[in-house]
C-alpha cells in the first residue's frame, strides 16, 4: 500500500524531503538509535508523523552515505548492541542551511495566506 | 514471537548485498522490530496483534528493498554483478511505474476509455491493413529461395507487356541465360474436369515443366512429384499430382489415392502423389488443385505442334536468379537472347524484348504494373496517418493532464525525485495506455482482416485471399504500440517534468498553459490537414467506384442467371455435347417465366476467357508488332437477345450456322473500328493464327461495344463465334437465362433439366449476372478500395473533430474569466459566439489549406487507382473541404455556446 496525502502525492516523496530535516534536528542534541528517532518523531508530532521501518532506515542509510550523519554500534552492559547515529560536521552545516530555507518558506507561506486569506472569504 | 531476522532477511536477500552489510542491516532492523513488538505488548496488545502490527512496518509494497537497493548499490562501475543488479532495480522501478500508471488510469476512467479506444482504432486499422498488405506482398511463397524468384515478361515492339510465352521460346530463353539464372521453370494454368467413379468436378490445374517441383524445392506429401524427365513430350506422361487441399476435399485425405487412375477431361491419368500442405502453385490469388506434366495439355485438345509452335503462348515463366545477380544484369542477358530469337524467328518474334521482375513485387503478374504495390503503399500511408491522428489526439489529452499534474511533478521534484525518473514514470504511463490500445487494436484488426478475408468473391474458383495474422503482423503492431507510446507520452512528459517548479507552485498555471495551448492548436491544425487528406482519398475512391458503377456495360445484367457446365468433363464427344446443349436450350427456353436463354463460353468479367492471335484480311500489322491478340466467346443463337446487346449491323447467329455451312463471326464495334476504320465490316474476313483447324471467318454482324473484360479503360476488340461451328474451342459453356421467375426458382428448374439429361453432369458457377459482376475482376476491387478508404476517411474525420472540439473547449474553459469581463463590459452573446467561432475557423482554415496541398500531392502519386477519376477532381476536393469545414465548425459551436452562457459574476469570482 502506498499512502497518499490529499494532493495525491505519495507520502514517501513528501516525507523524504522534510524527514531529512527532522532527523538531522533530532540528532543535533546527541546520538540516538533508529528506534529512538522514530519514537521521538511520533511523540513530538503528537502522532501526526510516524515513520515505518521501511522508510526510516533507508533514510538513515542515505544520510549516512552522504556523510551528514555517522552510525556506530554501541554495546551497553546487559543490553543487545545498538547502532547509534550522530550528526557530523557536514550534517550540522546542512541542518542550519535547511533550517534557514524552511523558515523562509514558512514565512512566505504565512505572508501568502495572510494576503490571500480575506479575498477567498 | 516471530523471527524478525528471517522476515527482514527474506525481503533483502534478493539485493545481493555484501554479506557483512546485510548482516548489519538485518540486525539493526530486527532490533527495531523487537523494540516495537515489546512496546505494543506493554501497551496491552495481544501477542497476535502486536506481531501483525510490527510486521506491518515492513509491508510497503517493496519500498524497503527498493530504497536500500538504491542506497547500497556500489557507485564505482566495475563489479561484475552490477549490471545484473542495476537491471534488477530497473525492473523493479518499471513494475512500480506500471502499477502506478494503471492506478492513475483506473482513477480517470473517462480519459482512459477515450484514449484506449482512440489508440485501438488507430492500431486496429493499421494491423488490419498491414495484414492484407503483408499477405499480398510480403509473405514469401513456400518455396526454395523465394527472394530470388523472378517473373519474365516480353513485349513486341510497342505492343503490350505479355507474360505467356511459347514453350519453344521458353526453352531457348532457359538455355541462353544459364549464366544468370540458376534455374527457370514454367507452368500453364488450366480449368479441367476430373472424374472419379463417373462423377466429374471442375478444378484448377497447372501444367508444369518437368523441373517445376525440383527447382522450387518442393517435397511430396505423399508418393512422388513430377520429374524433370517428364512433360517434354506431348501426351507422354499421363500422371497427376494433387494439391493437399484438393486431396483432402475430394478424397478425404485417403493415402491409397497414389497409383489410382482418374479421368481428366475424359483422359485416363494416374495419381502419383500429393503436393505438400501450403503449396498451391505460383499464381498468388488462385490455388492450383492439381499439377500435370506440361506435355499433358493434350487433355485440353491442343494442336500437334503445340510444343514447338511459337505462336502457342500460354506458359508463365519464372526463374531463380543466381546469388549476386541483379535484375539489370539478368535483363541484359535476357535481351541478348531476345535479339537472337527475333533474328531467328522474325515471323513470330520480331522486335521482341524481354523483361524480368521480382515475383513478390509483381503479383498477380507484371502486366498489372505493380498496381498492388502502389495500392498497398497508398493504404499503408493513409492508415499510418490515421494512427498519427489518433496519437495526436491522445497526446493532446495527455498535455492537458500533464498540466493538471504539473504541481504534483513540481512537488515531487522539490522533494528530490530525479527528472529522468519522472519522465520514465510518465512514459511508462503512456506506454501502458498504448499497450492497452494495442491489445484492443489487435483484436479489432484481427476481426477486420478476417472479415475482409471472408468477402464473397462470387466465384467457385479456389481463390486465395487469406489475411491471417502472423509474426509479421504482430511485429508491426508491436512497433506501432511502441512508437505510439513514446510519441504520445514523450512531449507531455518532458513538459510536465521541465522543472518549472517555482512557476508551477506560485502561479495558477495559466501562463504555463499559454505555450502549451499554441502547441495543441498546431497539433489540431495538423490533424485537420491529415483528416482532409484521408477524406480526399476516400472521396476519390468513392468517385471512382461511382464512375465504374455508372459505366455503360453494353448489356443488361438484371434478371439473368448463370449456370456453367462442360459435357467434355463427363467424356462426351463433340456431337454428343452439341446435342446435349441443344436439348438443354430447347427445354430451358420453354420454362415458365423464362424470357430467353443462350449459351456463352465466358460471361462478362469472368476470371478467364479465350483469346487468339488473328490474321485479318486487309489489315497490316503495325511495323515491329506481331499479329493482334483478340479475346472472343463461343455463343449460341439467341445470345445477343438474351443479354440485350444491340446489333448495329448485319444479323445475329441462327440455327443455320452449323458445321458444314460457311464459318461466320460477329464482331463488336471496336473490332470493326480497329481493323477496318470507316469501312463496312460485313463480309470481311479474318482467321486465327493458331489452332487445330484455322477456318476463315466471315463477319455477318456487328454488335454494340459491351464490357467483357475490364470496367475501366477503352473497350478492346472482341468477337463471337457460333457454338455449333466451334464446339471444339470451348466445350465449357455458361447457360444464361433471362427469367422473371427469380433466381432460385430458375436455378432449381434448370438443375432438374440438367440432371434429367445426364445425372452426373456437374453444374457450377451458379450466380446471378449481377452478382458475378461483383467479383475481383468486376466491381469488387473498386468496392473494397472505396470501403477501406471511406472507413479510414471517416476515422480521420472523427479524430479531427474530437481534436478540434477538445482544443476549443479547453480554450473556452481557460478564457472563462476573460469572457466574463467582456460580457460585463457590454459584449453581446453574439459577439462571444463569433469570437470563439473565429478562433475555430482560423484553425480549420489553416488545417484545410495544409491538407489540400498534402492531399493533392499524394493523390497525384496514386493516380491510376481511381478508375479514371482525375487525382485533382475538383468535385471531390470541394465537397470534402465543405464537409470538413462544416463538421469542424459544428464541433466549435458546442463550446462556443457554452462560452455564450458564461455568467460574468460567476466567471469573475472563479479565481
Amino acid at each position: 500500500m502506498q499512502h497518499k496525502n490529499a494532493g495525491g502525492i505519495p507520502e514517501r516523496e513528501l516525507k523524504k524531503g522534510s524527514a531529512e530535516l527532522l532527523i538531522l534536528s533530532l540528532l543535533e542534541a546527541r546520538p540516538r538509535h533508529g528506534y529512538e528517532v522514530s519514537q521521538l518523531i511520533e511523540l513530538r508530532s503528537k502522532g501526526a508523523l510516524r515513520f515505518r521501518v521501511s522508510s526510516l532506515y533507508p533514510l538513515l542509510y542515505r544520510l549516512e552515505k552522504r556523510g551528514w550523519i555517522q552510525g556506530r554500534w554501541v554495546e551497553k552492559a546487559g543490553q543487545r548492541r545498538r547502532r547509534y547515529y550522530r550528526l557530523t560536521a557536514t550534517g550540522a552545516e546542512v541542518l542550519s542551511s535547511q533550517r534557514r530555507g524552511w523558515k523562509t518558506f514558512v514565512r512566505a507561506i504565512n505572508q501568502i495566506t495572510r494576503v490571500t486569506g480575506p479575498e477567498n472569504a | 514471537m516471530p523471527d524478525w531476522t528471517a522476515e527482514i532477511g527474506k525481503r533483502i536477500a534478493s539485493l545481493n548485498l555484501e554479506k557483512a552489510r546485510e548482516v548489519n542491516i538485518v540486525e539493526e532492523l530486527a532490533q527495531h522490530l523487537e523494540d516495537r513488538y515489546q512496546e505494543l505488548l506493554a501497551g496491552g496488545a495481544t501477542a497476535e496483534d502486536a506481531s501483525r502490527e510490527t510486521i506491518d512496518e515492513l509491508n510497503d509494497s517493496g519500498l524497503l528493498e527498493h530504497e536500500i537497493f538504491q542506497i547500497e548499490r556500489p557507485s564505482p562501475p566495475e563489479p561484475a554483478g552490477r549490471n545484473k543488479r542495476r537491471l534488477g532495480g530497473f525492473v523493479r522501478d518499471f513494475w512500480s511505474d506500471v502499477r502506478y500508471g494503471l492506478r492513475m488510469l483506473y482513477k480517470a476512467p473517462a480519459f482512459t476509455m477515450t484514449a484506449v479506444l482512440t489508440l485501438a482504432l488507430g492500431i486496429g486499422a493499421n494491423t488490419a491493413i498491414f495484414s492484407v498488405v503483408d499477405s499480398l506482398i510480403f509473405r514469401p511463397l513456400p518455396i526454395k529461395d523465394p527472394d530470388r524468384l523472378t517473373v519474365l515478361a516480353f513485349r513486341q515492339g510497342d505492343g503490350p507487356l505479355l507474360t505467356p510465352f511459347s514453350i519453344a521460346d521458353f526453352r531457348d530463353i532457359r538455355n541462353g541465360t544459364t549464366q544468370v539464372f540458376s534455374g527457370m521453370l514454367g507452368y500453364q494454368m488450366g480449368i479441367d474436369g476430373l472424374s472419379v467413379d463417373s462423377k466429374a468436378e471442375r478444378l484448377v490445374t497447372n501444367y508444369v515443366t518437368g523441373n517445376y517441383f525440383s527447382e522450387l524445392g518442393i517435397k511430396p506429401r505423399l508418393g512422388r512429384l513430377i520429374l524433370p524427365s517428364e512433360g517434354e513430350t506431348l501426351g507422354a506422361n499421363p500422371v497427376i499430382v494433387l494439391s493437399y487441399l484438393y486431396w483432402q476435399k475430394r478424397f478425404g485425405g485417403d493415402p491409397r489415392i497414389v497409383g489410382r487412375e482418374v479421368l481428366v477431361n475424359g483422359h485416363p491419368v494416374t495419381v502419383i502423389g500429393v503436393a505438400p500442405q501450403g503449396f498451391y502453385g505460383l499464381y498468388r490469388f488462385v490455388n492450383a488443385q492439381a499439377f500435370l506434366p506440361l506435355g499433358m495439355v493434350t487433355v485440353e485438345s491442343v494442336p500437334d505442334d503445340y510444343m514447338v509452335n511459337r505462336i502457342q503462348q500460354n506458359l508463365a515463366v519464372l526463374g531463380h536468379l543466381k546469388p549476386g545477380v541483379d535484375l539489370g544484369t539478368a535483363g541484359s542477358a535476357l535481351n541478348v537472347v531476345a535479339r537472337r530469337l527475333a533474328e531467328d524467328h522474325p515471323e513470330t518474334n520480331k522486335n521482341m524484348s524481354l523483361s524480368v521482375y521480382w515475383e513478390k513485387y509483381s503479383r498477380p503478374d507484371p502486366r498489372f504494373g505493380g498496381i498492388l504495390v502502389k495500392a498497398s503503399a497508398l493504404f499503408v500511408v493513409l492508415v499510418a496517418l490515421v494512427l498519427l491522428l489518433a496519437c495526436t489526439n491522445v497526446a493532446n489529452i495527455l498535455i492537458v493532464r500533464a498540466t493538471s499534474r504539473e504541481r504534483e511533478m513540481a512537488i515531487r521534484m522539490a522533494l528530490g525525485a530525479a527528472r529522468t525518473r519522472l519522465i520514465r514514470q510518465l512514459l511508462t504511463e503512456s506506454m501502458v495506455l498504448a499497450f492497452l490500445g494495442g491489445v484492443a487494436g489487435l483484436l479489432l484488426g484481427l476481426w477486420a482482416s478476417s472479415a475482409s478475408g471472408s468477402i464473397n468473391l462470387h466465384t467457385d474458383l479456389p481463390l486465395r485471399l487469406e489475411f491471417g495474422f502472423n509474426w509479421h503482423v504482430f511485429l508491426y503492431a508491436f512497433a506501432a504500440v511502441l512508437i505510439t507510446g513514446i510519441s504520445v507520452g514523450l512531449w507531455p512528459a518532458l513538459r510536465a517534468s521541465a522543472g518549472r517548479i517555482s512557476i508551477a507552485l506560485r502561479e495558477s498555471g495559466r501562463s504555463v498553459m499559454a505555450g502549451k495551448h499554441r502547441l495543441r492548436t498546431a497539433f489540431v491544425v495538423l490533424e485537420l490537414a491529415g483528416a482532409l487528406m484521408l477524406l480526399v482519398m476516400a472521396g476519390l475512391f468513392i468517385r471512382g467506384l461511382n464512375r465504374v458503377q455508372q459505366t455503360d456495360l453494353g448489356f443488361d445484367p438484371e434478371n439473368v442467371v448463370n449456370m456453367s457446365m462442360d459435357p467434355a468433363k463427363i467424356g462426351y464427344n463433340g456431337a454428343q455435347g452439341l446435342a446435349y446443349y441443344n436439348d438443354l436450350l430447347r427445354r430451358a427456353q420453354v420454362l415458365p417465366g423464362v424470357d430467353s436463354a443462350a449459351l456463352i463460353s465466358s460471361v462478362p468479367m469472368a476470371y478467364y476467357n479465350n483469346n487468339d492471335y488473328l490474321k485479318v484480311s486487309g489489315y497490316q500489322n503495325p511495323p515491329g508488332q506481331g499479329p493482334p491478340l483478340v479475346s472472343y466467346s463461343v455463343a449460341s443463337p439467341g445470345y445477343f437477345a438474351t443479354m440485350r446487346i444491340p446489333l448495329v449491323r448485319g444479323r445475329a447467329f441462327t440455327d443455320r450456322d452449323l458445321n458444314g455451312s460457311p464459318y461466320v463471326a460477329i464482331v463488336n464495334e471496336a473490332f470493326a473500328q480497329r481493323f477496318w476504320p470507316g469501312q463496312d465490316p460485313i463480309g470481311k474476313r479474318f482467321a486465327k493464327v493458331s489452332g487445330i483447324t484455322n477456318p476463315t471467318y466471315e463477319i455477318v454482324g456487328v454488335t454494340r461495344n459491351s464490357r467483357f473484360q475490364l470496367l475501366t479503360g477503352p473497350i478492346d476488340p472482341y468477337f463471337y463465334l457460333p457454338l455449333a461451328q466451334n464446339y471444339s474451342l470451348s466445350s465449357e459453356e455458361t447457360l444464361q437465362i433471362r427469367s422473371s421467375l427469380g433466381a432460385d426458382a430458375t436455378v432449381r428448374a434448370v438443375e432438374a433439366i440438367v440432371h434429367d439429361l445426364h445425372p452426373a453432369m456437374p453444374v457450377y458457377g451458379i450466380a446471378t449476372m449481377t452478382d458475378s459482376l461483383n467479383n475481383l475482376q468486376g466491381f469488387l476491387a473498386f468496392r473494397f478500395g472505396a470501403a477501406a478508404a471511406a472507413i479510414l476517411g471517416g476515422l480521420g474525420l472523427i479524430l479531427a473533430v474530437v481534436g478540434v472540439y477538445g482544443v476549443i473547449s479547453y480554450s473556452v474553459s481557460q478564457r472563462t474569466q476573460e469572457i466574463g469581463v467582456r460580457v460585463a463590459l457590454g459584449a453581446q452573446r453574439g459577439d462571444i459566439l463569433r469570437m470563439i467561432l473565429r478562433q475555430g475557423a482560423r484553425i480549420v482554415a489553416l488545417g484545410t489549406l495544409l491538407g489540400l496541398a498534402a492531399a493533392f500531392s499524394v493523390a497525384r502519386l496514386a493516380a491510376g487507382l481511381f478508375a479514371g477519376v482525375s487525382s485533382a477532381d475538383p468535385l471531390t476536393y470541394s465537397c470534402v473541404t465543405v464537409l470538413l469545414t462544416v463538421v469542424a465548425l459544428s464541433a466549435c459551436y458546442i463550446p462556443a455556446r457554452r462560452a455564450m452562457s458564461v455568467d460574468p459574476m460567476v466567471a469573475l469570482h472563479q479565481e
